[in-house]
């Protein structure tokens, strides 16, 4: 098994299945990555499950979900527009300085004629992360509301819809490709965006990979089912 | 209750919750989205964006990538040409990263596209134990990573915008740009219940 957490656990594969409605339905999970049909079984708080074929994460459990999101999420924001308005670095060539931002960057590119370019730049690297970590701000202060079940629904499609065409994290590693390019031509000096942004790719990879959508649904199902069953009462 | 066969579940590609296959028309159950809308052309809209990617994936390869504009005098460099001059320079780091984001990870995205769509229609492979969800999820991860080399041109570009030296983007930026766009597109397109031969 690839996964080697103490904690995860392997879940048993089932064949054939009877149900009572489709809503059982979420009893059931399948692997993103191979496809193999799994039980949900409850777990214990901050583990995962991982699949019992190729180890992969099928989900976790974390109680205060909501809470963790919404520090990390917020935070992100903050570190996404402490990246976006100050200089990434500074170079210096036969006396002459020079530094970029990240709207410089894409506006460069609009100024030298490459439209199509530049527009699909400043999707990627400024319109979806930005997008993505508003959605995951309000969609968490809305799960501790405990409101807006249908809005949620909604954030969490438009949401799995742009997160693979975030890309702040490939940039960053373009930036460092760049700068080594660079090396030997130009004085380098790392401006204040560039640590603002090494946290932003932090967080950004921290909430994709690990707070997977997945969870979100769970919580969502979780908060209103709840809800609904005490409106009964 | 409904007795239900375990191939008949797929899962929603948009929210992942399993859902039961209905055929031409299934909507999620949780989140409502159609999964795949385009039952009737199954594979021909994934092929139509990787011919496009590919078609697009050849002047990016001819025509420069970056122009170094030095004190009057330019010179201009092609993707390839750019990862000789790196190695030559030295920096085999580098020289290797351009090249997998590049050269390696486009080249290999579209064999495996080309040979998932292939297989689709003829049981190419069917004996080996290859599993296709495996590699379908390993192109869906890697692909972004060649736009590594548009974004590196964009910031040379604007960062080296000085009276004397100058770098421009070239016309090979756009087309790669959009070679990894459409390519992002047809791994998209392509459905996965294909991979089984449910349709």
């Amino acid at each position: 098994m690839l996964c080697n957490s103490r904690n995860s656990l392997i879940l048993a594969i089932i064949i054939a299945m009877k149900l009572e409605n489709e809503d059982a339905l979420d009893r059931y999970v399948i692997c993103r990555k191979c496809h193999t049909l799994h039980e949900e079984i409850p777990i214990r708080d901050g583990t995962k499950a991982c699949c019992s074929e190729c180890g992969g994460v099928l989900y976790k459990y974390d109680s205060r979900l909501a809470e963790h999101g919404l520090a990390l999420s917020v935070s992100g924001l903050i570190l996404f527009i402490l990246a976006n308005i100050f200089p990434l670095v500074q170079i210096e060539i036969l006396g002459h300085e020079q530094f970029i931002t990240i709207p410089k960057t894409i506006l460069s590119l609009f100024e030298s004629g490459f439209y199509l370019v530049g527009l699909i730049c400043a999707f990627l690297i400024f319109v979806f992360p930005l997008m993505i970590f508003l959605i995951y701000s309000i969609l968490f202060v809305l799960l501790k509301l405990k409101r807006g079940e249908k809005t949620i629904k909604e954030l969490l499609v438009l949401l799995s819809r742009i997160l693979p065409w975030s890309m702040s994290d490939i940039f960053f590693v373009s930036i460092l490709v760049a700068l080594v390019k660079l090396i030997g031509y130009a004085q380098i000096h790392i401006g204040v965006s560039f640590w603002a942004l090494i946290g932003f790719v932090v967080l950004d990879l921290y909430i994709t990979k690990n707070l997977h959508i997945y969870e979100i649904w769970m919580l969502r199902k979780r908060t209103f089912f709840k809800e609904r069953k005490n409106d009964r009462d | 209750m409904i007795e239900i066969d375990e191939k008949k579940l797929i899962r929603c590609p948009v929210c992942e919750a399993v859902n039961i296959d209905k055929g031409t028309d299934s909507s999620c159950r949780r989140c409502g989205c159609t999964i795949y809308r385009h039952q009737k052309f199954t594979t021909q809209k994934s092929w139509a964006y990787l011919v496009t990617a590919i078609v697009a994936y050849i002047p990016a390869n001819l025509y420069p990538m970056l122009i170094t504009k030095q004190f009057g005098s330019g010179e201009s460099s092609t993707i390839l040409g750019g990862i000789v001059m790196l190695w030559e320079h030295g920096s085999y780091p580098i020289a290797m990263v351009i090249f997998v984001a590049s050269i390696v990870i486009p080249v290999l995205k579209f064999l495996i596209l080309i040979y998932l769509l292939v297989s689709v229609k003829y049981p190419l492979g069917k004996d080996k134990k290859i599993n296709k969800h495996k590699m379908y999820f390993l192109t869906e991860a890697v692909g972004p990573w060649s736009m590594i080399d548009v974004f590196v041109v964009a910031i040379l570009a604007a960062l080296i915008h000085l009276a004397n030296i100058q770098i421009i983007a070239g016309t090979a930026a756009t087309a790669f740009a959009l070679s990894v766009f459409f390519t992002l597109l047809a791994a998209h397109a392509f459905d996965e219940r294909l991979i089984e031969g449910r349709i």
